[in-house]
């Protein structure tokens, strides 16, 4: 296979705490290529951002990177000093956050905090950085889009701030933009043009996109390839629409099952996922997930699965279906999984 | 816009710099209201000699007639003349008034110059060995009294210096008597009292820096900033100072009235010609009309510093509306 836009192998992070060690990203591994976008779904603590909070190697202090490559470009950015990592974040690899009230400093203009990726990496003056920051506002559709670049962020409202975030993120045109839930904080309506906006840059910047969201709507709408992470482990990877189809990971599956369907029948009751998601100082033996799933056999308490390549390039890992079991014939014919 | 917001801002205090007149025209009057300089000290003074000093001074009239007359002066710009020696208390205190700019202007901005950075540094290395140090220093700095280590000084760095045959500091005045008053002279008696008077506002304020940049650091646009990959440096002085710089702004502004009464202990100790000086030795004689203007003019540097703070808070932070 070709060389990927970003290829990361074994990125495992650790945080000391009083309990002991807490491995929030556990030997995950990925890949992206130009204009893909890949999504990466999981509960809250189940390491999603730790991910690619370790590609950017901005992990909040404890935790540190203890294990792993993250190549990009043929560079292992784990390896490379603070100076050179300091010129790929916002030049290569832009990140937007969640929370867009947030996110902006409250201080500084937004024309002046959006131009300030070009004066850092690309040498641009003060006026130039904000007039290109005016075409960007114009491109992600912020209106009055001069005059806008003198305002404060406290005078935008959610949905622009997040405009605003993804313009600062795309000024330097990054070949990597990674989103970690940048619809989570705002309005319906505002979701789906924030990510119509995304998908649009993707197609026609070629800008590869990580989008880490726990709502498999937007997955299904945006992502060409998917990610499913389960306490700091990567436990499902494919092709969307191959995922949706015949998840191979019952977490996946239970996930997929307990969204509300509108062409359902109404009296059918919905089906969250039992139990709740581990203490990661403390996880479970075996398979992370084996105490919640409905499928579990002995071997998923003794022993861990790997990330095993079963269809068409979608991996899974779990005893259960490397085993050859198909989950929904499995789920119709037990008394637990059945539909009532 | 922000004119009419200073305005406002002035009009507000006009009540507030009237009841601090009142209060101060009334404690004096308790305390010192009868009093006829140098009575004590003549015992040829007949009973009709003191009535006639006391109507010479108008304290026969009603009290607020006195008010009223004392407060007519001041909006005069006249504070009336000490009972000591008859001179203007305005001019007594416009005389003084530089030596004690000199000496606290220093010490905010030294304080202001050293708290920030330590602050700075205590907040990205905290529970470090240097935080822990610092939080040490600054627990001593307000809990030591300033006489206290006035004096601690004094007695090394001038006396002890001095036997020891070292280039010593002197130990009181803004000047030397003899030969002095140039700057370099100045600078020397600066010196201890200005360390003693700053080491206050490094103690305070290094710690008030310290908690916001903690607060400010752990913020969702610091983690932005870092992503658009700026050097940890610009990170810290530029995105998060200018945030946590905002509170400290009404801190430092709170002070400017200890212009005045902050340095009183510091100006006693080191016998600095200041406006504190003034009002603490007058205040023993019961010169009342210069302790009465004193306090009067303190309060309207509280009333302006408060104001300056707001002002400034209001441009450095676009979120507040000059309302």
């Amino acid at each position: 296979m070709a060389e990927h836009l970003l290829e990361v192998r074994g990125l495992t992070t650790e945080f000391e705490t009083r309990d002991g060690i807490l491995r929030a990203v556990d030997r995950v591994d990925l890949y992206l290529d130009p204009g893909e976008i890949l999504g990466i779904v999981g509960e809250s603590g189940s390491g999603k951002t730790m991910t690619v909070l370790s590609i950017m190697r901005l992990v909040p202090r404890p935790g540190r990177v203890v294990a792993g490559e993250v190549i990009y470009r043929g560079r292992d950015l784990v390896q490379v000093s603070e100076q050179e990592m300091r010129e790929v974040r916002g030049a290569e690899i832009a990140m937007i956050f969640q929370d867009p009230m947030t996110s902006l400093n409250p201080v500084f203009r937004t024309g002046w905090q959006v131009g300030e990726p070009l004066r850092l990496h690309k040498g641009m003056g003060l006026r130039d950085s904000i007039g290109q920051a005016a075409r960007m506002f114009r491109q992600v559709g912020i209106p009055e889009a001069e005059r806008r670049t003198a305002n404060y962020p406290h005078e935008f409202s959610g949905g622009m701030r997040q405009r605003a975030m993804i313009a600062m993120g795309l000024t330097t045109a990054p070949p990597l933009l990674i989103a970690d839930e940048p619809t989570t904080a705002l309005d319906v309506t505002i979701q789906a043009q924030i990510l119509e906006l995304l998908r649009e840059i993707a197609s026609q910047f070629g800008t590869a996109i990580i989008l880490i969201t726990h709502n498999l709507g937007v997955v299904a709408g945006m992502c060409d390839r998917l990610m499913v992470m389960y306490a700091g482990r990567v436990v499902e990877e494919g092709a969307t629409e191959g995922v949706f189809a015949r998840p191979k990971h019952p977490y996946t599956w239970s996930l997929l099952r307990s969204i509300p369907r509108l062409d359902a029948d109404e009296r059918e009751p919905l089906h969250p996922i039992e139990g709740m998601p581990p203490d990661l100082t403390n996880l479970p033996s075996g398979c992370a997930f084996h105490p919640r799933c409905p499928f579990r056999i002995q071997r998923c308490i003794d022993e861990r699965p790997e990330l095993v390549a079963l269809v068409d390039g979608q991996r899974a890992a779990c005893w259960v279906t490397q085993a050859g079991t198909d989950l929904e014939l499995a789920a119709t014919g037990d008394a637990w999984g059945g539909d009532g | 816009m922000l004119g009419r917001y200073v305005a406002r801002r002035v009009l507000a205090a006009i009540p507030v710099f009237l009841g601090v007149t009142i209060v101060t025209f009334l404690l004096m009057h308790l305390t010192a209201g009868n009093y006829v300089p140098g009575l004590a000290l003549n015992p040829d003074l007949t009973a009709k000699d003191i009535a006639r000093i006391r109507a010479n001074l108008g304290l026969d009239r009603p009290l607020y007639v006195q008010y009223l007359t004392w407060l007519g002066g001041i909006l005069h710009g006249d504070f009336g003349t000490s009972l000591i020696d008859g001179t203007s208390v305005l001019g007594d205190i416009l005389g003084r008034l530089p030596n004690t700019l000199e000496l606290t202007g220093t010490a905010i901005f030294m304080g202001a110059l050293v708290a920030i950075p330590l602050g700075v540094v205590s907040a990205r290395r905290r529970g470090g060995a240097l935080d822990n140090f610092l939080t040490l220093v600054s627990t001593v700095g307000f809990a030591v009294p300033q006489f206290w280590l006035g004096l601690l000084l004094i007695l090394i760095f001038s006396v002890q210096f001095e036997a020891w045959h070292l280039p010593w500091l002197p130990s009181s005045g803004a000047y030397s008597a003899f030969n002095g008053g140039g700057p370099l002279d100045r600078l020397q008696h600066l010196i201890l009292p200005g360390a003693v008077l700053s080491f206050f506002y490094i103690s305070q304020w290094s710690r008030f820096v310290r908690s916001s940049m903690v607060e400010v650091l752990s913020q969702d646009y610091i983690r932005t900033a870092w992503a658009k990959g700026m050097s940890e440096r610009r990170v810290t002085y530029l995105h998060a100072l200018r945030n946590s710089i905002l509170s400290l702004v009404t801190l430092v502004g709170l002070e400017i009235p200890g212009l005045i009464g902050g340095g009183l202990v510091v100006e006693v100790v080191f016998g600095w010609p200041g406006i504190g000086l003034l009002a603490y030795q007058r205040a023993l004689q019961y010169d009342y009309t210069v302790v009465m203007g004193t306090t009067t003019f303190a309060a309207l540097l509280v009333i302006v510093g408060n104001l300056l703070a707001d002002v400034l808070y209001a441009w450095l932070d676009p979120r507040i509306r000059y309302r």
